[in-house]
């Protein structure tokens, strides 16, 4: 899905400007590992491009998980729940960024949520506690998610940019996770963490009672 | 020295009271650390139970805070944070209400305070929440209260992994130690911990009073049972770690009275102090009664010895015995007193009986004269000494065997004499004595009637024998006061009666001098000899059939310068005992022999009989000294007549048959004296070169008036002519008794119808006298 929506982006960069360069950003771990759905962003002192009305992204729930686990929106996109089980979900946030509750029931679409406010959205679930989603809102239209090798490319047009590195398992100081990056030609960035990760979910969930992941 | 019972309960007494005193102290020792584990494993006990109720405090203030956070409109309302104070101090207020708690707080995810439900109480609210939230017992203090705190996380999402805030209760520590739990435990609880010399109390069930006093006192921590002592009370306690506070330990003291810690250690040992003494008091009766068993036996074996040594005996029954031991003891003592009872008659038997016959024997009758001249004073006392005559004649002749059969037929013929007055004994020998006692006593007839009783014949193994006796009698306090000389007396009176051969004489003093000489002949009989004492004295032998003197027996004479005439009966068995008799055979042959040469010389040829006793013919010289002293006096053998006694012969007839042999080759006459009154076999007469029989006085005396007697000679008159032996008759003193035996055949008479012994020079006087009669016709 991310994918149909970066191309979106794409294109519209395209249209933007014709100097582009290709950013590839690979994140590791302070093992030296790959690090896979880490959010990467770029965020400029100079205003960048607005995120055009409308703009709507899904985070589903499938199997009583949210899908996508980590969802990256850019500031003011609205985000529907479209609840893909069958049975009700109620899910919530009590997150700075966006404090929402929504009762999810099949066949009945809730209006989608705007998210207006820069940050992290932690959602939950009032009838199944071990649902946990991340929204991470960010004021920039480039962004991605690391893939399984730990890496993300961005087209980005030439500039001052700082590189941002998200993600709810790192326990790095949010300072150092921020770098400037001057974009004028294609480049390649290695972000090595420096603290140990939180467990991925997989191992959490494996300590967590509630599991019913099969 | 101690009694066997003394030592026996002492010992038993030692024994028991180390037994008891081991016991009381082990049982004690034991008991008390028993009791004192006992105390302390339900002091620990009681800990757990505290810690129990304060860890379900806790488990409630837990329970209450998850509710309190996991809510969601509570939760909504704790993120929120200070936006709407009053909604969440009433939702605090809520939940706290439900856990019965005392104060419920938010702080933010940093740490920060949000609200609570005491504001304007406490302030001082900033913890390190995280602390709180692990399971564990944590006190906090706030203000002068202290708290048992719990914590809980607020997390915006339930797997969200940030804490977003915290929410935290707490109970008042003073409703925690509340009287529940003392009466659960039944002990004073105290939860405190040490700050500085004094003790922080956080809660306590004493009352303030003691709360002081515990809170001033020194209180060991260590894991034991301790005593401490308030308010003049003695306290045992022990304490046990419990919870913190902030992060010093906490105390938990479990204190209760020593009397009610230890009520039932010290019922235990009352009880086992009860019982110890009851066994020492039974286990001392028995060993008394023990000892009582063995003891009193023994006490009675004692007397009993003690009575044995002093010389009673006893008849009581033996003393009961339980004890095998006790028993043998007794057994043995008892047999003790039979064997010795048994043995000192036996000892009296021997001391004072005489074995052969069963009289009592000299000892006893010494004393029992003792006793009675002592008893009888104003009686008069008998001793009569019987001797039997000539015993040892028939003890030679006829063996011991009949000797001793003859001893006891005369004791029991004697019994017949004795009655109450009287007591006999066999003083020894053939000699028999009596005591007898009366107010006058009748001397003769006593001594009449023991005579009598030997006027019967002995019969002994189908031997009839004449046993005569001679009887002395001397009376107390008449004749002696003395014992010793009384019976010296007797003896005196009896050996007086041998000299003279009377059946019995009665003591008289005339007799004392007499016999008094005896004793000192024995010494002067040798001197005497030398010193011309002893002459010889001449009886003469009428021979029957020419009227004449032929021989004359030479009979020895002892005229002492002191006593005067000493009759031969008197001295020559003395001169028998000591062995003077050799010297005086010698002295009679050789006067004789030195007197037949006078007579020769004068014209008057006379044979020489001589008497040797036994001793001479055993001794074998005598042949050799005849021969000797024939040829020294130029002696015609057939002129030497040698007289021996039948009894000489018997006592041992082989040497007496040698030397008579060898005197008879010599071709001298050897004579039988006292024949007739012997025992001598024919046979062995038969044997001996015998020429001549004398018949004994005895058959001679009343020849002339006594049928029997003529019978006797006559028979052993005609039986030596058979034998070819001639016949000499002794005691001839009348006329018609020498008529008789010219008769008979007789060969010769001696007797004082012819003439006394006369010394020689009489004899000389009277020989002439009688060559003249006969020459005259006068004579026979």
């Amino acid at each position: 899905m991310w994918l149909r929506s970066s191309i979106t982006f794409f294109s519209l960069l395209f249209a933007h400007s014709s100097a582009a360069y290709s950013l590839n950003v690979q994140v590791l771990t302070n093992k030296n590992s790959n690090l896979a759905n880490a959010v990467v962003y770029l965020t400029s002192d100079k205003p960048l491009p607005k995120n055009s009305a409308n703009t709507l992204t899904h985070m589903d729930q499938v199997n009583s998980q949210f899908v996508p686990h980590i969802l990256v929106v850019q500031k003011d996109t609205d985000v529907d729940f479209p609840n893909s089980d069958s049975i009700k979900h109620h899910v919530y946030s009590f997150s700075p960024a966006k404090s929402f509750e929504l009762q999810l029931y099949k066949d009945q679409k809730p209006e989608a949520v705007t998210f207006d406010n820069v940050g992290k959205v932690e959602m939950g679930c009032n009838v199944h506690d071990w649902m946990l989603g991340y929204i991470y809102v960010v004021d920039t239209p480039y962004f991605g998610k690391t893939d399984e090798d730990g890496r993300i490319t961005l087209d980005v047009p030439e500039g001052q940019y700082k590189l941002n590195i998200r993600s709810p398992r790192i326990r790095d100081d949010e300072a150092t996770l921020i770098q400037d990056v001057s974009i004028t030609s294609n480049q390649e960035i290695t972000f090595k963490l420096k603290k140990k990760l939180l467990p991925s979910l997989e191992l959490y969930e494996e300590s967590d009672e509630f599991s019913t992941y099969d | 020295m101690q009694s066997l019972r003394n030592h026996i309960l002492q010992i038993m007494l030692l024994l028991l009271g180390t037994i008891i005193v081991v016991t009381i102290l082990t049982v004690s020792s034991s008991s008390y650390k028993h009791s004192t584990g006992q105390v302390l494993g339900y002091a620990r006990t009681s800990a757990k139970v505290v810690e129990d109720s304060i860890l379900n405090r806790v488990g409630t203030l837990s329970t209450a805070l998850q509710a309190l956070t996991q809510d969601f409109s509570a939760k909504k309302l704790i993120l929120a944070g200070k936006d709407d104070q009053a909604s969440l101090q009433s939702v605090l207020i809520n939940y706290q209400r439900r856990a019965e708690a005392d104060i419920t707080w938010v702080l933010d995810g940093e740490g920060r305070f949000v609200t609570s439900t005491s504001l304007g109480v406490h302030d001082q609210f900033f913890i390190d929440a995280q602390k709180y939230q692990e399971p564990g017992i944590r006190f906090i203090k706030l203000g002068d209260e202290h708290y048992l705190i719990k914590s809980a996380p607020v997390k915006r999402t339930e797997r969200s992994r940030s804490i977003s805030a915290w929410g935290i209760m707490g109970i008042k520590a003073s409703k925690i130690i509340n009287s529940q739990l003392v009466e659960l435990t039944d002990r004073q609880l105290t939860l405190f911990f040490p700050s500085g010399s004094d003790i922080e109390i956080l809660g306590t069930s004493f009352d303030k009073d003691l709360s002081d006093f515990f809170s001033k006192s020194q209180i060991n921590l260590t894991d034991k049972l301790h005593t401490l002592t308030m308010n003049e009370q003695e306290y045992v306690y022990v304490t046990q770690p419990l919870g913190l506070h902030y992060d010093d330990q906490l105390h938990l003291a479990l204190v209760t009275e020593s009397e009610k810690a230890y009520v039932s250690y010290n019922e235990q040992l009352i009880q086992l102090i009860g019982i110890v003494l009851v066994a020492a008091i039974m286990a001392l009766a028995t060993a008394w009664l023990f000892s009582r068993r063995i003891t009193s036996p023994l006490t009675s074996l004692v007397e009993v010895a003690n009575k044995i040594s002093g010389g009673d005996y006893v008849d009581k029954e033996k003393p009961k015995a339980y004890i095998t031991e006790v028993s043998s003891l007794s057994d043995a003592v008892w047999e003790m007193q039979d064997s010795i009872q048994k043995r000192e008659q036996e000892v009296h038997k021997l001391a004072y009986f005489d074995e052969l016959t069963g009289l009592p024997n000299r000892l006893q009758f010494l004393e029992k004269l003792k006793q009675m001249t002592c008893d009888r004073a104003e009686c008069e006392v008998a001793v009569i000494i019987v001797n039997l005559d000539r015993f040892k004649d028939i003890n030679d002749t006829l063996g011991h065997t009949t000797g001793d059969k003859l001893l006891v037929a005369v004791a029991e013929r004697l019994k017949s004499f004795s009655n109450e007055n009287s007591f006999y004994a066999r003083l020894g020998g053939d000699e028999y004595a009596f005591i007898v006692s009366g107010e006058k006593l009748d001397s003769e007839d006593l001594v009449e009637r023991l005579a009598m009783l030997f006027r019967e014949q002995f019969k002994i193994e189908a031997l009839e024998l004449d046993v005569y006796a001679s009887i002395g009698l001397a009376i107390y306090p008449k004749d002696s006061d003395d014992i010793s000389n009384l019976m010296q007396c007797a003896d005196i009176a009896l050996h007086n009666c041998k000299g003279d051969h009377k059946p019995y004489a009665i003591y008289q003093e005339t007799m004392n001098k007499h016999s008094v000489q005896r004793l000192n002949l024995t010494s002067e009989l040798r001197g005497s000899l030398a010193s011309g004492q002893l002459e010889l004295h001449y009886q003469p032998k009428l021979s029957l059939q020419n009227n004449k003197v032929e021989t004359v027996e030479c009979l020895i004479r002892w005229t002492h310068p002191v006593h005067g005439f000493i009759p031969p009966d008197d001295f020559i068995p003395l001169a028998e005992q000591t062995g003077a008799i050799r010297d005086v055979t010698h002295f009679a042959l050789t006067e004789a022999l030195k007197q037949q040469r006078i007579w020769r010389s004068k014209g008057w040829d006379i044979g020489m009989a001589v008497n040797i006793s036994a001793i001479d013919l055993i001794d074998m010289k005598l042949p050799g000294f005849v021969e000797k002293l024939m040829s020294e006096y130029d002696t015609e053998p057939t002129q030497l007549t040698l007289e021996v006694t039948e009894s000489a012969v018997m006592t041992d007839p082989d040497s007496a048959l040698q030397a008579l042999n060898k005197l008879h080759g010599m071709g001298i006459v050897i004579s039988i004296d006292d024949f007739g009154t012997g025992y001598s076999s024919m046979a062995q007469l038969k044997k001996m070169p015998v020429a001549e029989l004398k018949i004994d006085k005895a058959f001679v005396l009343e020849l002339a008036s006594n049928t029997e007697d003529q019978v006797m000679v006559k028979t052993l008159v005609s039986l030596a002519e058979n034998l070819s032996l001639k016949t000499v008759a002794e005691g001839v003193e009348d006329a018609e008794t020498l008529s008789f035996l010219t008769d008979i055949g007789c060969t010769k008479a001696q007797g004082f119808y012819m003439s006394r012994p006369i010394p020689a020079d009489k004899f000389d006087h009277w020989h002439q006298e009688f060559i003249d009669k006969g020459q005259t016709g006068q004579s026979a």
